[in-house]
């Protein structure tokens, strides 16, 4: 029996092995059924014989089941050898052409599908990434943007912070130089009164000294306040970065609708399966030698 | 003074809102919107605005057009826009629509004080 060209074209994409797999199946099947069939003579010929005869006769019978039990297996045996040897002569024919592309790739176990990150799909050099919401380029650059600027607003947060605080430490600092002020005029009086008590001279000094301190402090804090504002005025870039993303996403945008439009199919043509193996293709097709070769094999293999 | 600052960048609106509170407005004074259409609306609420500085490019409504729709409800209001945009073009533009002045981000403090004092005294 010859092939037509739809059963080679079927058995180049592996549905040829399909067949082959049914075939294998059915004759499994048999194999199985046959298989039981026996069982049953060999329990049924032995329990006959237990319900029914003498001691001899039961020995015999058992020699009986015995007997058929062997052949049983040798039939087994055999049907497994010309399995084995089916397998074999289709290997050695596909073996036996060059540039035969293997479509079917050994069955590996199963295994649980694993949700990969987009670190691992990047770093196993998988693209382009699969289309997915949190992988689309615009969103991404929207995340970008709304990510930055929910930071610089904490950043915002930190800086008015310290600013508040530098103005409650300032307040304290007026305060106390406002106090010491006082106390320094206070003991001024006390040693211009005074001048031979030398503890009024000596806290007037310490006085004058916390005096400047205080003083320090304020144009401390100033200098410190002057370089938040400078940060947050700094911030500024924040805002003008996020246009500049913007900027990019509207271009692809309308790059997405220009592409979207010069590849769009308003055609009603029926989509066409497409060739898997064409001659030409980096991928190495059966030579005509080799697919001779193969037809004049399962030609003889039908007969 | 009330002031009202219009930007959709929050971080753009508290520098603002941190250079105006320098000059010596209270927090109360002044109000923040995130877009024209909010502008638009809290304008039309509480009519009792002194400056409005606002951003040109925002969602929903941009800073020119908001202009132009406080421009036909008051003529002498200051407005000045804060912006990204340096184009000489732009700058032509947001005047001929009814800006008072303009100021290109990024700015800094002493500029902003500078134009708001400006336009108080003007």
């Amino acid at each position: 029996m010859s092939m037509s060209q739809e059963e080679i074209e079927a058995l180049m994409s592996g549905a040829g092995d399909v067949s082959l797999e049914a075939d294998e199946e059915v004759s499994s099947q048999e194999n199985n059924s046959e298989e039981s069939e026996s069982e049953a003579v060999v329990e049924d010929t032995a329990s006959e014989v237990v319900t029914e005869g003498t001691d001899e006769e039961v020995a015999e019978a058992e020699e009986a089941a015995e007997a058929v039990a062997e052949t049983v297996i040798e039939n087994e045996e055999s049907s497994a050898d010309d399995s084995e040897s089916t397998d074999e002569d289709f290997s050695d024919v596909l073996a036996g052409i060059d540039g035969l592309v293997d479509d079917e790739k050994p069955a590996e176990p199963k295994e649980e599908p694993k949700e990969e990150s987009i670190e691992d799909l990047i770093d196993q050099n998988q693209y382009p990434l699969p289309v997915k919401n949190e992988n689309k380029v615009v969103n991404q650059l929207n995340q970008v943007a709304d990510d930055s600027e929910e930071k610089a607003s904490q950043i915002f947060d930190v800086l008015s912070f310290i600013l508040d605080e530098n103005n409650e430490i300032a307040n304290y600092n007026k305060s106390m130089g406002e106090f010491i002020q006082r106390e320094a005029k206070l003991l001024n009086a006390l040693t211009t009164k005074f001048p031979n008590i030398q503890i009024f001279k000596t806290n007037l000094e310490t006085a004058t000294e916390l005096l400047e301190t205080t003083d320090k402090l304020s144009s401390k804090l100033n200098d410190e306040n002057n370089k938040i504002f400078e940060a947050m005025e700094l911030m500024q870039y924040h805002d003008i970065n996020r246009q500049k993303i913007e900027r990019v996403m509207a271009v692809i945008r309308k790059l997405n609708s220009y592409l979207n439009g010069i590849f769009e199919d308003e055609s009603e043509k029926a989509e066409v399966q497409i060739a898997k193996h064409i001659s030409g293709d980096s991928n190495e097709i059966v030579e005509a030698d080799d697919l001779e070769a193969l037809i004049s094999q399962f030609s003889k293999e039908e007969q | 003074m009330r002031i009202l600052i219009v930007d959709d960048s929050s971080t753009m609106r508290r520098i603002i809102g941190n250079v105006v509170q320098q000059l010596g407005v209270a927090k109360e004074d002044f109000d923040e919107a995130e877009d024209g259409v909010v502008a638009w609306k809290l304008f039309q609420e509480k009519n009792d605005y002194d400056v409005v500085l606002t951003d040109w490019n925002m969602p929903n409504m941009n800073g020119l057009e908001l202009v132009k729709h406080i421009r036909t409800a008051d003529k002498s209001i200051p407005i000045v826009m804060i912006t990204t945009e340096g184009g000489k073009g732009e700058v032509i533009t947001a005047l001929k629509a009814g800006v008072n002045n303009y100021i290109v981000k990024p700015f800094s403090a002493e500029v902003l004080k500078e134009k708001l004092d400006g336009l108080v005294k003007g």
